[in-house]
C-alpha cells in the first residue's frame, strides 16, 4: 500500500496530465522478399491521460506493429509519435510493455524478473525492494516471489509480466494481446484484474487485441483497425460505467455493432485481397 | 580426430550429468538414491560384460599375453607405478599441459566467440578465416608448429590450445547469437546498457551452448595432448603410451589409457557440475 502513497506523491508533483499520447500520420512499410508491404497507412490517434484504449482488428491489420512503434522498439517509420510532449525516439521507462508471451527471463525468479525492470530506475535500493514487493502483491502473486517462470502457470506468468511492465510506474502501459494465449477462464479473470489495476494506478493503457469482448469490456474507446494497409476504420466510445459487468446490455449491444464493423471490413479485405491477387 | 563440433543434442547427457552432480552433492532423497543406483547400474553394464570376457579370454589363451595382458597384471602395474610415483609424475605433467593449453585456448575461444556472437561486423570479417583454421585438425598443425616452435612445451600448449579454442569459439558465438530476440527486446524496454544486456540477458541465455563448447574443448584438449605427446615428448601419459607400445609393455599402455579416461571423466564431471550450478533454475523445485 505504501506504493500507492508514493505514487500519489509523484503524480502530485508531475501533475495529472501525463500519459498523453499523440500518433500523427504514422505509416510503416515492411519489405518482404524485396517487395514493399504497407503495414500502417497514415494512422492518427490521440490518447488522453488515464484513458484505456483498445486497438482491435484481425491479424495483419498492423495493431501490434503500431504498438511496437509506440513502445519505441521499432523506429523505422514516417510520421510522429509524441508522449507528453516528447517525441518517441526509443524505448523509455515512461512506457511499460506487456507482450503476448510473458517473456520472463527463465533463469530469474519472479522477484528477480520484476527487479530487473528497475535496474535503471532513479530510486534507492530500498525503494526498489519495496516497489518489487508492492507489485508482486498488486498482481496477486504473493507467495510466488521465489518461483522460477517454468514453475508458473500461463496466467501466473502473465501476471508477473504485468507487474514487471508496471514496476517503473510508467505513465503509459502498452499491452500486446497479453491474454491471447490463455484459456477462457483465466483470460476473463485477468481482464477483471487488469480493470482493477488500471483503476488503481490511474495510468494510460493501450491494449492490442483481436477479442471483441475483451476490447469492449476494458476500453474507454475501441479503435477498430482494418488491414492492407493497416488503418483506423472506426472508433467506438464505450460509455458504460465502471467497474463493468460482462452481462451489461449496453456492452453486448456495442459488441454486436463492433462485430458488424469487423465483418464489413473483412468483406472489403476479401475483395481487396482478390484484386491484389489478380493484379499480381 | 573430428574437429567440426557445434552444439548437438547433448540434452540427455547434460541432464544426466546435472542430476548426477546434484545428487552427489547431497540433494538427493530416497528417490534420488534409487535413480543413482539405476544410473550406476547402467554405467556398469559394459564393464560387467567386458571384464569377464577379458579374464576368460586370457585363461583360454584367445590372445597372446604380450598383446592383451591379464587384468591382474594391469592392476599390478598400476599399483607399482602408483607406488613409485612414476604415474603421478607422468599424469601431473600431462594434466598441467592440458590445463594450460585449455585455459589459453578456451579463454581465447570465449573472447572471439563472444565478439562474433555480439557483432555482425566481427562475424563477417573473422568467420571465413576462423572456419578455415578450424577445419584443419590440431594434429595437422603439428608439423608446421614444430618447425616454428621447436618440440618444447610451447608446441604442446599451442596445439592443445588450438584444439580447445575451436569448439569453444564456435559454440559461444552460436549461443550468443541465438539468444532469443524477444528477451533482448525486454532488456531494451528497461533501457539496459550494453553491459547490463550482456550480464542479465545474453550470458545467462547462452550458458548451455557455452558449456557444451567448454566440454567439447576439454575433450579435444585431451585428444590433442595425447597426439602431441605421442610425437614429441619424453614424459607424460601420451609418451607412456608410445613407450609402452614400443617396449611391448601392454600393461603400461592400458594403465595410461585408464588414467587418461579417468581424468577426462572427472574433469568433464567437474565442468558439468559448474554448469548445473549456473543453471540451478532448470531443476529447482521440480
Amino acid at each position: 500500500m505504501s506504493i500507492a502513497v508514493d505514487h500519489a506523491d509523484r503524480v502530485a508533483e508531475t501533475t495529472d496530465s501525463r500519459g498523453r499520447l499523440e500518433v500523427r500520420g504514422v505509416s510503416k512499410t515492411f519489405t518482404v522478399n524485396g517487395a514493399p508491404i504497407a503495414a500502417l497507412n497514415d494512422v492518427s490517434l490521440t490518447v488522453a491521460p488515464g484513458e484505456f484504449v483498445a486497438l482491435l482488428g484481425p491479424s495483419g491489420c498492423g495493431k501490434s506493429t503500431l504498438l511496437r512503434l509506440i513502445a519505441g522498439l521499432d523506429r523505422d517509420y514516417t510520421g510522429r509519435i509524441v508522449q507528453d510532449g516528447n517525441a518517441v525516439t526509443g524505448t523509455s521507462l515512461e512506457r511499460g510493455i506487456v507482450f503476448q508471451e510473458p517473456r520472463l527471463f527463465p533463469w530469474a525468479t519472479v522477484r528477480q524478473n520484476i527487479a530487473l525492470g528497475l535496474k535503471n530506475a532513479p530510486i534507492s535500493e530500498a525503494g526498489k525492494r519495496e516497489a518489487v514487493a508492492a507489485h508482486i502483491a498488486l498482481v496477486g502473486l504473493d507467495g510466488f516471489a521465489e518461483a522460477y517462470p517454468h514453475q508458473l502457470s500461463g496466467g501466473m506468468a502473465q501476471r508477473a509480466a504485468i507487474a514487471r511492465g508496471l514496476v517503473n510506474r510508467p505513465r503509459l502501459l502498452l499491452l500486446d494481446e497479453p491474454f491471447g494465449a490463455l484459456d477462457a477462464l483465466t483470460r476473463a479473470r485477468l481482464q477483471t484484474e487488469l480493470q482493477r489495476i488500471w483503476a488503481h494506478e490511474k495510468i494510460t493503457m493501450i491494449l492490442v487485441t483481436h477479442d471483441v469482448d475483451e476490447a469492449v469490456f476494458l476500453g474507454d474507446r475501441v479503435v477498430v483497425l482494418a488491414p492492407r494497409p493497416g488503418r483506423i476504420s472506426r472508433i467506438f466510445d464505450v460509455a458504460a460505467a465502471r467497474p463493468r459487468a460482462r452481462s451489461d446490455d449496453a456492452l453486448i449491444r456495442l459488441r454486436n455493432e463492433v462485430l458488424r464493423t469487423l465483418e464489413h471490413d473483412g468483406a472489403d479485405d476479401g475483395k481487396a485481397g482478390q484484386s491484389n491477387r489478380s493484379g499480381a | 580426430m573430428s574437429e567440426t563440433i557445434l552444439e548437438t543434442d547433448l540434452g540427455p547427457a547434460r541432464a544426466f550429468a546435472a542430476r548426477g552432480w546434484r545428487e552427489w552433492s547431497g540433494n538427493g532423497l530416497v528417490s534420488g538414491a534409487i535413480m543413482r543406483a539405476k544410473a550406476a547400474a547402467w554405467l556398469l553394464i559394459v564393464p560387467a560384460i567386458a571384464l569377464p570376457v577379458w579374464i576368460i579370454g586370457n585363461e583360454r589363451g584367445w590372445l597372446a599375453e604380450q598383446i592383451l595382458p591379464r587384468p591382474a597384471d594391469v592392476l599390478h602395474t598400476l599399483n607399482e607405478m602408483l607406488a613409485s610415483g612414476e604415474l603421478a609424475q607422468h599424469a601431473g605433467i600431462s594434466l598441467l599441459r592440458v590445463l594450460l593449453g585449455f585455459a589459453v585456448g578456451a579463454g581465447a575461444g570465449l573472447v572471439l566467440g563472444a565478439a562474433m556472437g555480439l557483432s555482425r561486423r566481427v562475424d563477417d570479417h573473422v568467420r571465413p578465416l576462423f572456419t578455415a583454421i578450424a577445419q584443419v585438425p590440431a594434429l595437422a598443425w603439428i608439423p608446421l608448429a614444430m618447425l616454428l616452435l621447436g618440440i618444447g612445451e610451447t608446441l604442446k600448449i599451442v596445439v592443445i590450445a588450438k584444439a580447445a579454442f575451436v569448439p569453444v569459439a564456435m559454440n559461444t558465438s552460436a549461443g550468443i547469437a541465438n539468444v532469443p530476440r524477444a528477451l533482448v527486446e525486454v532488456g531494451e524496454t528497461f533501457r539496459f546498457t550494453p553491459l547490463q544486456m550482456l550480464r542479465h540477458v545474453v550470458l545467462p541465455g547462452a550458458v548451455p551452448p557455452i558449456f557444451t563448447g567448454l566440454r567439447y574443448g576439454l575433450t579435444h584438449a585431451w585428444i590433442a595432448l595425447v597426439s602431441v605427446e605421442l610425437l614429441a615428448s619424453s614424459e607424460g601419459l601420451g609418451y607412456l603410451l608410445v613407450w609402452g607400445r614400443q617396449m611391448f609393455w601392454l600393461d603400461t599402455v592400458l594403465v595410461a589409457m585408464l588414467v587418461i579416461g579417468v581424468i577426462g571423466f572427472v574433469s568433464d564431471w567437474l565442468l558439468a557440475g559448474v554448469e548445473a550450478r549456473l543453471q540451478r533454475w532448470r531443476t529447482d523445485g521440480v
